[in-house]
């Protein structure tokens, strides 16, 4: 039997590329997604391992709650320098900074910019290798008129040494001399993608706003001394709210900061890679059937030669598993290749990743043959079962008939239990209360699997009436080449059914994503519309924000209003419900002009007069939630540590994150503790109405000083924030293209052997003085039509899919239901295209059939 | 009746030097050898012969189904030999009918629109009182709106005869129309087609390795290893089965 099932392989090796190429594309996806996530990870733990290597510890500020990808460790003071140096054991101590959001600006005005990398504020050491950084040319800067630029940076933009250069700091605009080019670590980091501004350790804590500060202290230990006994020493002079680390655990802590850019990363390729692999399994099974219906005679055949049902059906899967083998050996080579191709791309980002062999682990060849291997052999279980049950005698009647009456029944049935699962499960993972989102999006997705497993069950029961209904128009316009195709298309409904399946589930995928997307975006452009008062919104690309100076700035300029906006990670308590503690995203901003620049909504309390020392603005909902209202006492605790007691000043009612959230306090406070940082995430201006030219002028003025910072008017901000939902919708709807074109194999594989399948037809056809050009054109509709049927379907299931979330969705982020009515007009199109495309083969070889052979064939 | 017929009747279709060769050198297969045939309009013409004497092969280049390797086949005033692929296929459908011995009818097409397929395939709709006078005459006149499955075997064949008819091609080509039928059926197809012939004025060429089947035609063509070694007319069963033996077929 196994060799049976090799040379059935063999003999048809078109079907068995075809029938591959589906999971191979699934496979190469996985394996891109694992090699391109480990290839940054090993990138990102050398760099990590690497940058502290000259070091044995790090002292810093302790982080009470949060850890340091949400918030910035405390400054430690410059006093403990000396305190550490006089620990037995340590041999050196130095203080630095890296703060990011600063700075320079080349000589065409230019910022330079990375994809989502730190641009840096830093100090030189005496210790080179303490801090990692090797001077590369000209000098380290020495005292506040001089700073050094990495080599990278150096050498993309407009820099010569020895020329001024501004920097945009923390404390505002400032002029420096470039003296020299460094490179931290070692040269195959010199692309991490970061720039880096160095000044001297006075310097640094002058401009970065740390005086009598460092963000943390490298501490070497002394040659042979033991690390944790120098460890111990050092805590006993560590003041309360510092911290010490090893090298190691720095290590690790920087590598973990990482993963949480990479999994997610990594997770949601698995996620296309795994929906591919669906919609490659009802293609894998469709043929597998198709393939065994044309075999009834061959099988049968080795039925009546004695053989049992276990051998036909053993026959079959091994078929599929040495289809799934190749597939996921082609799908790891497909997947390196992709792995690569993301590289490229990422490095075009400027995120460069080191050369060598891109990481091949085990378990990543280990998932490529369990899905490329579990995949097929799942997707032939069922035809096996069927070709185990061809009669010894079958081969006498091989007519495809329709379902039978109780198998139509059967179907309804199964579809509808399955059906309502899926829903149930889909509306579970919707409108239940989750501990986990993980939990959740399993909820959902696998509700969402099954409701397409339904459909595919359902769909033989209309797919043919259907298809007739649609393809109304063909025999029309195209007369009996359409009428043909019309029929074609609709006489073998299972077939046609199983085809439009895998088109089904990624038009529904992709139609959700727009209902999603469109409704997002005019939930977003009208809240903002509503609420964000202010005339002119500036924003920047960097993570840290604008320097808290340019809103002071503009104030000094004298714009009628300029007020600065940040968030950080806060704990909010209150007597009022003792224990209760809530992790909650702090607002900062000026609470005597905010009402200027944001509309609030209908306010309890009164925003004029509230005393920016002790006054705390709370969202209506949650003050409901607590039992708060004005003048009730509640504790913040920043991840300083620093702690405010503040009490409920205003409770407003509209929030709009993330531009402001449900808790506000005053900016003076919050500067007050050692959480501030000094810049804000934006900046809301009014400017007077009389003059908008004059104004516009005057802010652009202001801005030049800030070439990181972005100036836009309403619709400007609107326009690009709508522009960023745009690039993300369009990123999704690449990938999903992957499951169309998957899809388009599975038409071109069902159409092929439907054509080869009616050979015979087809000659009498053509013998009869159809053309080969109508012989072509009814195969093209044919797959058109097909297509249409899939696309409809995958349609309506997306719409009901894409208004279920959209109502899910909470209202802050998504308010009302908008169905982009033409783009999924487009889409219907864009699918009868493909099907079109999808022709192409089939119709080829059907009219390059020779007539005489086609109409002796058996 | 007996005397002369050829004289006074035009050629629906002739082969003129007529040969097929197969293959070359060694293994060079000569299926039709400088064949000179004619086929009368409005005659039934029987071609036998035994297997491999290329009577197939005949009826597929006669009907611009295959070609010949040298000579002159002429359909009416068409020499075939100068057409292309699409040109031959134009002239099937708008001058040849069509009987094959199975397999003759479009699945998802109702017997009328089988019977109407090469004019619907050539944007035209025929002569309609012919159409109708066809469709009486096979006797299915209350089942042209079913589909072949739901329809016999004899039916089946009635209905591409049906469709052969339909255009008024230059002339009919059988291909053994009743090799997959019992005796009554086919007697019930030959008689539609012997009548289509004497009372409608088609012209028909009929492969057929039957003496019966052949015994309904006017003439029969005995080929025997790619030529054409004798003919008979008026033939009767007896007859035919007299020359084939004669022949050693």
């Amino acid at each position: 039997m196994l060799r049976l099932a090799l040379k059935s392989v063999l003999a048809h090796k078109l079907r068995f590329v075809f029938t591959a190429l589906a999971i191979v594309v699934g496979v190469a996806f996985v394996v891109a997604a694992f090699v391109t996530a480990d290839s940054l990870r090993s990138t990102f733990d050398d760099l990590a391992s690497d940058i502290n290597t000259g070091s044995d510890f790090t002292v810093r500020g302790a982080l009470p709650f949060a850890d340091i990808t949400a918030a910035n460790p405390p400054p430690v003071p410059e006093s403990l320098l000396d305190d550490l140096r006089a620990v037995d054991g340590v041999d050196v101590a130095e203080g630095g900074f890296f703060v990011d959001g600063v700075v320079p600006v080349d000589g065409s005005g230019v910022a330079p910019t990375t994809l989502g990398g730190p641009i840096a504020g830093s100090n030189w050491l005496d210790d080179e290798s303490l801090s990692q950084y090797f001077l590369i040319s000209g000098a380290w800067p020495q005292g506040s008129s001089q700073f050094a630029l990495d080599l990278v940076t150096f050498a993309d933009y407009d820099f010569e040494l020895g020329r001024d250069y501004q920097v945009v700091t923390p404390t505002g605009p400032r002029t420096f001399t470039l003296t020299g080019t460094m490179q931290f670590g070692f040269p195959e980091n010199a692309g991490v993608g970061a720039v880096f501004v160095v000044f001297d350790t006075d310097t640094a804590q002058q401009v970065l706003g740390f005086p009598g500060e460092f963000n943390q202290i490298a501490v070497r230990a002394a040659p042979g001394a033991d690390i944790e006994t120098v460890r111990d020493r050092i805590e006993t002079v560590l003041p309360a709210g510092t911290e010490v680390i090893t090298a190691a655990e720095a290590t690790e802590e920087f590598s973990d900061a990482f993963e949480t850019f990479i999994g997610p990363f990594q997770t949601i390729l698995l996620v296309f890679a795994f929906i591919v692999l669906f919609v490659s399994t009802f293609i894998i099974s469709n043929t597998f059937n198709i393939v065994l219906g044309q075999r009834v005679r061959e099988l049968s055949l080795l039925r009546s030669l004695g053989a049992t049902p276990q051998q036909v059906r053993r026959s079959v899967l091994i078929e599929s598993l040495v289809i799934g083998v190749a597939a996921s050996v082609a799908g790891i080579g497909l997947g390196m290749l992709g792995a690569l191709g993301l590289e490229a791309l990422l490095s075009a980002f400027g995120a460069e990743l080191p050369d060598g062999p891109l990481p091949l682990r085990l378990r990543t060849v280990a998932w490529a043959f369990l899905v490329g291997i579990g995949f097929t052999v799942a997707a032939s279980l069922v035809p096996a079962l069927k070709a185990s049950r061809v009669s010894p005698i079958a081969g006498l009647h091989e007519d495809a008939r329709p379902d039978a009456e109780h198998l139509r029944l059967w179907r309804s049935v199964l579809g509808a239990v399955l059906g309502a699962v899926g829903l149930v499960l889909v509306g579970r993972g919707l409108f239940a209360d989750f501990d986990s989102t993980t939990a959740q999006l399993l909820s959902l997705g696998i509700g969402a699997a099954i409701v397409f497993v339904a459909v595919a069950v359902l769909s033989p029961l209309i797919a043919g009436r259907v298809v007739s209904i649609l393809a109304w128009p063909l025999p029309r316009v195209l007369r009996t080449p359409g009428r043909l195709a019309r029929d074609n298309a609709a006489r073998s409904p299972r077939r046609t059914a199983a085809t439009a399946v895998a088109l089904t589930i990624g038009l529904a995928l992709v139609a959700m994503v727009m209902v999603v997307g469109e409704s997002i975006r005019d939930t977003f452009t009208d809240s903002l519309s509503d609420a964000v008062r202010a005339d002119y919104v500036i924003s920047t690309d960097t993570f840290s924000g604008v320097p808290v100076t340019l809103a002071a700035d503009l104030q000094a300029a004298g714009v009628a209003a300029a007020v600065g906006f940040d968030e950080y990670p806060a704990q909010v308590e209150s007597p009022l419900a003792p224990g209760r503690v809530d992790d909650a995203e702090l607002t900062v901003t000026d609470l005597s002009a905010i009402d200027e620049v944001a509309d609030l909504g209908s306010i309890e309390g009164s925003l004029d007069g509230l005393d920016p020392a002790s006054a705390l603005l709370v969202h209506r909902d949650t003050a409901d939630d607590w039992g708060l209202s004005v003048g009730d006492a509640v504790t913040v605790r920043m991840a300083s540590g620093d702690t405010l007691a503040v009490n409920v000043g205003a409770v407003f009612d509209q929030i709009r994150p993330p531009f402001w959230d449900e808790w506000i306090i005053d900016e003076s406070l919050h500067r007050q503790t050692a959480d501030a940082d000094r810049f804000d995430q934006w900046v809301a201006v009014n400017v007077d109405g009389d003059d908008p030219q004059a104004a516009r002028a005057l802010l652009d003025e202001v801005l030049s000083a800030y070439p990181q910072a972005n100036l836009e008017d309403r619709q400007e901000f609107q326009a690009s924030i709508e522009s960023d939902l745009n690039t993300i919708l369009a990123l999704v709807n690449v990938f999903l293209l992957f499951a169309l074109v998957v899809a388009l194999v599975g038409i071109v594989n069902t159409l092929t052997l439907s054509v080869f399948e009616r050979t015979r037809e087809i000659g009498l056809l053509r013998a009869v003085g159809m053309t080969r050009r109508q012989l072509r054109r009814t195969i093209r509709w044919e797959a058109a039509a097909i297509a249409l049927y899939g696309a409809i379907v995958g349609v309506a299931l997306g719409l009901g899919f894409g208004v279920g979330l959209a109502v899910a969705i909470p209202d802050t982020v998504i308010d009302r239901v908008s169905v982009p009515t033409a783009q999924i007009v487009g889409l219907v199109a864009v699918a009868v295209v493909f099907g079109l495309i999808a022709a192409v083969f089939p119709s080829y070889r059907a009219g390059r059939m020779n007539v005489l052979e086609a109409i002796a064939t058996d | 009746m007996t005397s002369s017929p050829v004289q006074t009747l035009t050629a629906a279709a002739r082969a003129v030097a007529a040969t097929k060769i197969y293959g070359s050198g060694d293994t060079e297969v000569r299926a039709l050898d400088a064949i000179e045939v004619t086929f009368e309009q409005g005659r039934f013409t029987a071609i036998m012969g035994p297997s491999g004497s290329g009577k197939s092969t005949l009826m597929h280049c006669m009907a611009g189904l295959d070609t010949v390797t040298s000579g002159q086949v002429i359909i009416g005033d068409t020499d075939l030999t100068t057409l292309s692929e699409k040109q031959l296929t134009l002239l099937r459908r708008d001058h040849v009918g069509f009987v094959f011995q199975a397999y003759n009818l479009v699945p998802t097409l109702t017997a009328i629109e089988n019977i109407t397929l090469p004019m619907d395939l050539a944007g035209t709709t025929g002569d309609k009182a012919w159409i109708d006078d066809v469709v009486g005459a096979t006797g299915l006149t209350d089942r042209v709106k079913h589909r072949p499955n739901e329809l016999s075997g004899g039916q089946q064949q009635r209905v591409a005869v049906a469709r052969a008819l339909a255009g008024q091609p230059q002339i009919i080509f059988a291909d053994e129309p009743t090799g997959n039928v019992d005796s009554n059926t086919a007697a019930e197809i030959l008689g539609f087609m012997r009548n289509a012939v004497a009372e409608m004025g088609q012209t028909i060429v009929m492969v057929t390795h039957d003496p019966v089947a052949a015994s309904y035609a006017d003439r029969v063509v005995f080929l025997v290893d790619g030529k054409i070694v004798d003919e008979l007319h008026e033939p009767t069963p007896a007859s035919i089965r007299d020359h084939m033996t004669r022949l050693g077929a």
